[in-house]
């Protein structure tokens, strides 16, 4: 169980994996569907958005390309990569093993 | 600022290119869009309220790019954005203060002006490279003699060294010095145009290629004067040629013949001994009829330099070897004029900078300069650093807010860090062009050296990467103590005083540091101005003895090869009565060896009847030196008993001398020595003593009179000598009539040096002048920098304590104690400046006891009166800012904050 004092980049990173998992996405639309889909209690900041999605792509976890959205605007599509694809298992993995022995931990006593 | 802003797109675009910035402006866009359609759609807001909201929501745009851009290069700070950015708020910075800026540039760029100016002389003289094919190769032979270790060879011995060690050498080569003065036409004066006579085998030995035409080979060097060619040098063809690509087969005058222009050597090529160029070569076979006198078969006439290539898998110390199976083979044979105790010395072409004997000395002035020039950077350095502080200490506040606020320490020393270093670099900038400046001073400086000096001091890469280093490390070590004081994690405290405005000593001392080591390095550096200041004030009140009215010189040759010495007699005797009628000269002579020449001594070994002959030496020794008797009245040495030369002194008389009036008190103590014998070591005629002369500085100023004797020109010959020509007018332009007149009557007079007098006499008094001028220049710069860091100090302390001294004199404390009390406190630092200095000066000027003259290390006029100057200065500097306070009325000082 490895995780330092990036806990909560590495988060961000794993929400923004588990979403574009589903779909490829634009950043804006990452943003809503975390919020969506952590029934509105992640709402993450937009501020680390951005930097989080370049730091995926430069780790090759991700890539991107320009798309047009529903409504034909140009926007920037970032998918997973099959190495994103692997990385995303072994964090869920990760994770769930790390809710699981805090959980235990929590409920004990 | 807008070009500021504009650069920094641009080194943005170099180093990310335009497709990363494009595509975040577009997202952003997109971004921005969709959220304030989502909040129209959800919120119900109107567009333009819901584009203000997404915009707030999103933070800075730019702060997020930048944020992307670190993201994207790891290292947030190299990626240059980050840079790129806190070099455009420094650029604002320094340009929101224009009058610090523009003192802080200047001052350090006196700095590294001074240091990058005796960096490219150290450069010039000790490291650049020469383009001598693998110098490692080379070696320096030089005859070791008990008298002198590193001696120049004769002919003779260097063909035996030659044939001695082709096993060892690849090749073997001697060069040998011809002195000539040429004019330096309108308006130039008179000057030396040193030339060298080189073997055949020099060029092609030392690798060196000719840039025109060919270098000097081994069939320019055959037969004894058959082969009037010349090689220019690229330097001498450029100004005497103006660079004419089809100078080969051109001819020029040399010394009397026509010589014919072979070739030009390569720029690069300054010949083999540092500062003394050759203005051209010529084959070493026509040496003789160039010298006047006879080199190639007499082995007691010196004056060639060799040099040799090692084979390639030949030591050291096996050609050691070889060259001492030569030397020990001449001892063997008994050979005339061959020292028994003689033998090769070998050193390293790469281990020598000018001569050996001479490099210690080189290395140690070098040193000493780098040193001086260092501190009076480090001083420069401090003053600004400590302007800084202060600045830094007035903006805790501020910084204390943005570290309250998040902001990383490490951020805000690195803007200041970056600020400074900028100022470093422009100062650098600066720098270089005043040392080009000062360099330009000093090479166009006519000093009275006996060649010209020829250092190529144009800054090259090794200068350039040198300032730029200094430039640098100023830069970064000035912005160091600063960013520490005003840094310091002590947020709670800074927020929470300095609005009472009162005093807080603590944070003056570093301050307080830096103006003491200020004071104490200007100390020093004045002790030693003061130091040399006064030896060249006694060397110029010492009077030698000779030359005390303008005269000028002119120095020729009578040459063997076209005179017996009785036709150069006549020769001679024509030319002196002819510079007797030039208007304006009073009185002409002619002596062998002008006193005080430092280049050559002659002597002569006697004994005087009722004196034991030394056990050592088995004789006396006197300076010796050959005069025409108009030489005494010309010099202004005195005949004070007996009479001068005359016509009846002819080669067929008896021979006489003329004595030094110490020789005459030493050895004839009973009374008179005019009519006493001086008997001459070996087998010939006991000298008849006829006069005696005044007492004159033979080889150093202010030497204790030395025995000295005159011997007369008439019945001993000699081919070099120097016309003495006492004048009423410019005597400059008597050393120029002497010329013209000389050539008038023979076009081919072989002139070796024209001056005059006052120049002559300047050589002695050379090393105290320059000595005295560079440091005097650099203490008072140091002392001048001093003061105003001491200035800054006393002003600062007015300004913080206004309060208090608007409660003071509230309470009833007048204008004079409260200036009284702030100059106290200066005074205090000027005290314990002052004493570190003594300290220190009295070691650092031990070091010094060699170069003085006639002036004690611990001079006390120089070590009571640097301290008063520096005192007063100090004094000044603390007493102007102080009294500004004293005029602080109470009311306002109250108000303040």
């Amino acid at each position: 169980m490895s995780r330092g004092p990036d806990d909560l980049r590495g988060s961000l990173d794993l929400v923004i994996l588990k979403t574009l998992s589903l779909a490829p996405m634009h950043g804006w639309g990452i943003g809503q569907r975390i919020r969506q889909m952590s029934s509105e209690v992640l709402d993450i900041n937009q501020g680390s958005l951005y930097p989080a999605l370049q730091r995926l792509e430069k780790q090759r976890l991700i890539g991107s390309d320009w798309g047009t959205t529903d409504n034909n605007r140009r926007a920037r599509y970032y998918r997973l990569t099959p190495s994103g694809r692997r990385a995303l298992g072994d964090e869920i993995d990760s994770w769930q093993r790390f809710a699981e022995g805090l959980g235990a931990v929590l409920r004990s006593t | 600022m807008r070009w500021v802003d504009a650069a920094g797109v641009r080194v943005r675009r170099l180093l990310f290119g335009d497709e990363i910035e494009q595509r975040m402006d577009e997202e952003f866009r997109f971004h921005l869009e969709m959220e304030a359609e989502r909040l129209v759609r959800e919120a119900g807001v109107d567009p333009r309220e819901a584009r203000r909201r997404a915009r707030a929501r999103f933070g800075s745009v730019e702060a997020q790019k930048d944020a992307v851009r670190d993201a994207r290069s790891g290292w947030a700070w190299m990626s240059g954005l980050q840079l790129g950015r806190d070099v455009r708020d420094a650029i604002r910075s320094l340009a929101r203060r224009p009058a610090f800026t523009a003192v802080a540039i200047l001052s350090l760029a006196l700095g590294i002006g001074a240091n990058s100016a005796v960096f490219s002389l150290v450069n010039a003289v000790i490291l650049r490279d020469s383009p001598i094919e693998r110098p490692e190769e080379v070696v320096n032979l030089y005859l070791h003699q008990a008298s002198f270790e590193f001696g120049s060879l004769s002919h003779p011995d260097f063909e035996d060294v030659r044939d001695g060690t082709a096993e060892v050498f690849s090749g073997i080569a001697a060069s040998h010095f011809v002195p000539l003065a040429i004019d330096r036409g309108e308006g130039g004066g008179v000057g030396l145009a040193p030339a060298e006579a080189v073997t055949g085998s020099y060029f092609p030995m030392l690798g060196i290629e000719a840039a025109v035409g060919r270098t000097l080979l081994p069939s320019d060097d055959v037969s004894r004067g058959g082969h009037p060619v010349v090689m220019l040098d690229y330097r001498y063809w450029q100004s005497a040629f103006a660079g004419d690509p089809d100078v080969a087969g051109r001819e020029m005058r040399v010394g009397g013949r026509a010589y014919t222009v072979i070739g030009v050597g390569p720029p690069d090529f300054a010949g083999t001994v540092r500062g003394l160029t050759p203005t051209f070569y010529v084959p070493y076979m026509m040496a003789e009829e160039l010298n006047g006198s006879p080199l190639f078969d007499e082995r007691g006439n010196r004056s060639l330099f060799v040099k040799a290539r090692l084979r390639p898998d030949v030591t050291l110390p096996q050609a050691e070897a070889a060259a001492g199976t030569v030397a020990a083979q001449l001892t063997q044979d008994r050979l005339e004029n061959w020292d028994p105790a003689g033998r090769f010395a070998l050193l390293p072409l790469t281990d020598v900078l000018l001569f050996p004997p001479l490099d210690r000395y080189v290395r140690g002035a070098a040193w000493l300069l780098m040193v001086v020039v260092g501190l009076v950077l480090l001083l420069a350095c401090t003053n600004l650093a400590s302007f800084l502080v202060a600045r830094a200490l007035d903006r805790r506040k501020e910084v204390a807010v943005r570290l309250a606020l998040g902001a990383s320490r490490w951020s805000l020393v690195r803007r200041l860090l970056i600020e400074t270093t900028l100022l470093g670099l422009l100062a650098g900038g600066a720098g270089v062009g005043l040392a080009v400046w000062l360099l330009d001073l000093l090479v166009t400086a006519d000093l009275p050296l006996p060649t010209p000096v020829t250092l190529d001091l144009r800054p090259d890469g090794n200068v350039l990467a040198f300032t730029f280093g200094v430039s640098v490390v100023a830069g970064a070590l000035l912005g160091l103590l600063p960013a520490q004081q005003s840094t310091r994690p002590d947020v709670a405290g800074a927020l929470r005083s300095e609005s009472a405005g009162g005093g807080q000593p603590g944070q003056l001392r570093w301050r307080n540091a830096l103006v003491v080591t200020q004071l104490t390095i200007s100390l020093v550096l004045l002790v030693g101005a003061g130091l040399f200041l006064r030896s060249f004030q006694q060397a110029q009140a010492v009077d030698p003895g000779i030359g005390r009215e303008p005269a000028a010189l002119l120095t020729f040759l009578t040459p063997a090869n076209r005179f017996t010495p009785d036709d150069a007699r006549v020769y001679t005797r024509r030319l002196l009565d002819r510079f007797r009628a030039l208007p304006g000269v009073e009185a002409v002579g002619a002596i062998s060896n002008l006193h005080l020449n430092p280049l050559s001594q002659r002597t002569s070994d006697f004994n005087v009847d009722g004196f034991e002959p030394p056990t050592d030496h088995g004789a006396f020794i006197a300076d010796r030196v050959e005069v025409e008797p108009g030489f005494f009245e010309a010099a202004g040495v005195e005949i004070v008993r007996g009479r001068n030369f005359d016509d009846a002194d002819r080669p067929d008389t008896r021979p006489v001398v003329i004595v030094s009036e110490a020789m005459a008190r030493r050895f004839w103590t009973d009374g008179d020595a005019v009519g006493r014998l001086v008997k001459r070591r070996g087998d010939g005629p006991p000298w008849l003593v006829v006069g005696v002369a005044s007492d004159a500085n033979v080889r150093t100023l202010g030497e204790s009179p030395r025995n000295l004797i005159y011997l007369p020109y008439s019945q001993r010959f000699t081919p070099a000598l120097t016309v003495v020509a006492r004048t009423s007018i410019d005597p400059e332009r008597t050393a120029l009539a002497l010329l013209t007149a000389g050539r008038e009557l023979d076009p081919d007079l072989r002139v070796v040096e024209t001056k005059t007098m006052d120049r002559h006499l300047a050589l002695m008094r050379l090393p105290q002048r320059l000595s005295a001028f560079v440091l005097s220049a650099f203490g008072v710069l140091a002392l001048a920098l001093a003061a105003v860091g001491l200035y800054g100090v006393v002003s600062y302390g007015v300004a913080r304590r206004t309060r208090e001294i608007g409660i003071r004199k509230a309470l009833g404390a007048d204008g004079s104690r409260i200036v009284g009390l702030l100059v106290a406190g200066g005074l205090k630092l000027v005290i314990i400046g002052g004493a570190l200095g003594l300290a220190l000066a009295v070691v650092a000027t031990r070091l010094l006891g060699g170069l003085l003259f006639e002036v004690d290390a611990l001079d006390p006029l120089t070590f009571v009166g640097v301290p008063l100057v520096l005192g007063a200065a100090a004094l000044l500097a603390a007493w102007v800012p102080a009294r500004r306070a004293s005029r602080v009325s109470p009311m306002v000082a109250l108000r303040t904050d």
